[in-house]
């Protein structure tokens, strides 16, 4: 069991019982009657509040006696140890948060004290007259008492050269001498010239490529208008030639259609029987008159 | 046929064609057609002169059967052995003739053709005819719309005007090419046109003549946007100048190197005479300016 698990069981068991707890009973049964000491209570415990957040955030580690005090001490070590590798940065963050909810506790403090200043001139029962004065002081105090609570803008007495809240501006200092500037900065140029250099010698190299580039560029674009002229001179030469070709496609499928026709009714068969029929009577005359004469 | 005597032959075809008492009318055809193989038998045996004889009675002979197409291309075949024989005058007049027998074949683009081969081949010899025969071939193309053809013809003609340093001249042929150019939208060429007049002013030493001609043609939107347009700037400043390193300097950059062969020779010679005079003129004009204002 952790430490926080029996604060917490501890809290528990507190509050259930407060019942049977006397002096408690007893606050709470004046507080009840007492318009001013309630407000008055609750003021001083936002007061108290304030600090312990304060006090806990600058110095961590240190542990306090209140139980609220010391359960929000636990969660926030807690915490640190869960974000243990947070950043300076997240570490100045979270202490502006803080120092802004703390003003803002703050502010509302200090409307309330009007209100307790108020109450205390009221007489109350049951209250005698050194009471009333001491409860007129108590409320006079209170404003000090709260501008005292330290929200991160009330320290700058004691930071140096008159800036900020966290810690990890201390090294950023205005107004250092002469003599740090000195052997360093010159040692800076050294190298920078160098590398100046560097920069010009390949700023130049790439300048001589770039120009050589253009020229090419120059070039193709030369060429390739040419071309175009070119080719915008031979458009109408090509559609003349279109024209003449496909009239004479045309006049050769015509040509083809009759010869074709020709030729079939030349090779017809009935020419053909017509041929062999009249070769035969001539072979048929020829052998007669062969024969005759023999 | 072919095998036989092209001598023999021509005169069998001038048989043919003479009229007699036997023969009452010449027969053309058998006539023509033996002529050409006479000359193609001439020309084989490279006898140029009998070859260029018996093309010229093959295209009377197709002209007489109304072929002017062939005819026009035998006396094209004639001028060429003309040309070889180097007898100008005789090729002028056979392209010529070659170049009316085209157009009564209603084809002017073949006859401006044969003019420009005919100015092609008298250049050397007796350059005005050809610039007379080049001038009468643009005009046939520009008839017909077709002054794309054109272009190179005006190319031609102005190198013949450079190499007879007639300048003036030369510049008045590039901006007909410049117009021609413009009717055919070829703003390219156009622009290159322009460019070269300038170039051809000032390798004249002409300054002013340049500077005209450079306004003048700046008027003209696509020359006004061009690469030419910038450089022709250049230039002139360079020469307003009188710096002889920037005028050598400018004129070898690319923009001339697209140029025709002919203007490039000129830019490259260029500067021409003494800039300084220019720079000084300038420089006078500056100073007026300045004391005007002094005075005001």
């Amino acid at each position: 069991m952790t430490v926080i698990d029996i604060l917490f069981r501890v809290d528990e068991i507190c509050k259930k019982y407060d019942k049977y707890d006397p002096e408690k009973q007893r606050e709470a049964n004046a507080f009840l009657d007492d318009a001013f000491a309630r407000l008055y209570s609750l003021v001083e415990a936002d007061i108290e509040k304030a600090l312990a957040v304060r006090f806990l955030f600058s110095y961590p580690f240190l542990f306090l006696f209140s139980f609220q005090t010391l359960i929000f001490q636990i969660n926030y070590w807690n915490k640190m140890q869960k974000s243990d590798k947070v950043s300076t940065e997240k570490n100045r963050a979270a202490a502006v948060a803080l120092s802004a909810e703390i003003r803002r506790i703050k502010a509302r403090l200090m409307e309330e004290v009007p209100k307790l200043q108020k109450l205390a001139k009221k007489k109350v029962k049951g209250h005698s007259k050194e009471d009333h004065e001491t409860r007129f002081d108590m409320v006079l105090a209170l404003p000090d008492r709260i501008k005292a609570i330290p929200d991160g803008s009330t320290a700058a007495a004691s930071e140096s050269g008159g800036w900020g809240t966290s810690s990890s501006n201390k090294k950023v200092k205005f107004d250092s001498s002469e003599e740090r500037f000195g052997s360093d900065f010159y040692q800076q140029t050294e190298e920078s010239d160098q590398f100046r250099q560097e920069y010009e010698m390949r700023k130049m190299k790439q300048d001589e490529g770039l120009d050589v580039i253009s020229e090419g560029l120059d070039t193709l674009k030369n060429i390739a208008l040419d071309m175009n002229e070119e080719i915008d001179r031979q458009v109408p030469l090509m559609d003349e030639i279109e024209t003449k070709v496909d009239k004479t496609t045309s006049d050769i499928r015509k040509n083809n259609v009759r010869l074709k026709k020709t030729i079939t009714q030349i090779r017809s068969s009935r020419n053909f029987c017509i041929d062999i029929i009249l070769l035969c009577i001539i072979l048929g005359i020829a052998f007669y008159l062969y024969n005759a004469l023999k | 046929m072919s095998g036989s005597d092209p001598g023999k032959l021509i005169s069998k075809a001038d048989n043919l064609t003479t009229l007699s008492l036997t023969r009452w009318s010449a027969d053309w055809e058998s006539a023509t057609r033996l002529y050409e193989q006479a000359a193609n038998g001439f020309r084989v045996s490279k006898d140029y002169e009998n070859a260029k004889l018996a093309f010229e009675k093959a295209s009377k002979g197709r002209e007489m059967l109304s072929s002017p197409w062939d005819a026009a291309k035998s006396m094209e075949s004639a001028a060429a052995l003309a040309k070889e024989l180097r007898n100008w005058t005789e090729v002028i007049d056979f392209y010529r003739k070659a170049s009316e027998l085209y157009m009564q074949c209603d084809r002017p683009q073949f006859a401006s053709d044969s003019l420009a081969k005919a100015a092609c081949a008298v250049e050397d010899a007796l350059p005005s005819d050809a610039i007379k025969l080049y001038s009468d071939a643009c005009v046939l193309l520009e008839d017909d719309r077709k002054e794309q053809m054109a272009l190179d013809l005006y190319h031609a003609v102005t190198n013949i005007y450079v190499k007879l340093e007639k300048y003036t001249d030369a510049v008045a042929f590039l901006l007909k090419l410049g117009l021609a150019a413009d009717k055919c939208n070829a703003t390219n060429s156009q622009c290159k046109a322009y460019l070269s007049a300038v170039i051809v002013y000032l390798y004249a030493h002409d300054l002013k003549q340049a500077e005209k001609c450079y306004n003048d043609c700046s008027q003209i939107d696509a020359f006004l946007r061009s690469d030419q347009n910038r450089f022709a700037g250049k230039l002139l400043s360079a020469y307003k100048e009188g710096d002889v390193e920037e005028i050598k300097r400018v004129a070898q950059s690319r923009s001339i190197t697209n140029l025709d062969s002919v203007i490039i020779k000129l830019a490259r010679k260029l500067p021409t005479g003494d800039v300084a005079a220019f720079k000084t003129n300038a420089a006078i004009g500056e100073g007026e300016a300045l004391d005007e204002n002094d005075l005001k």
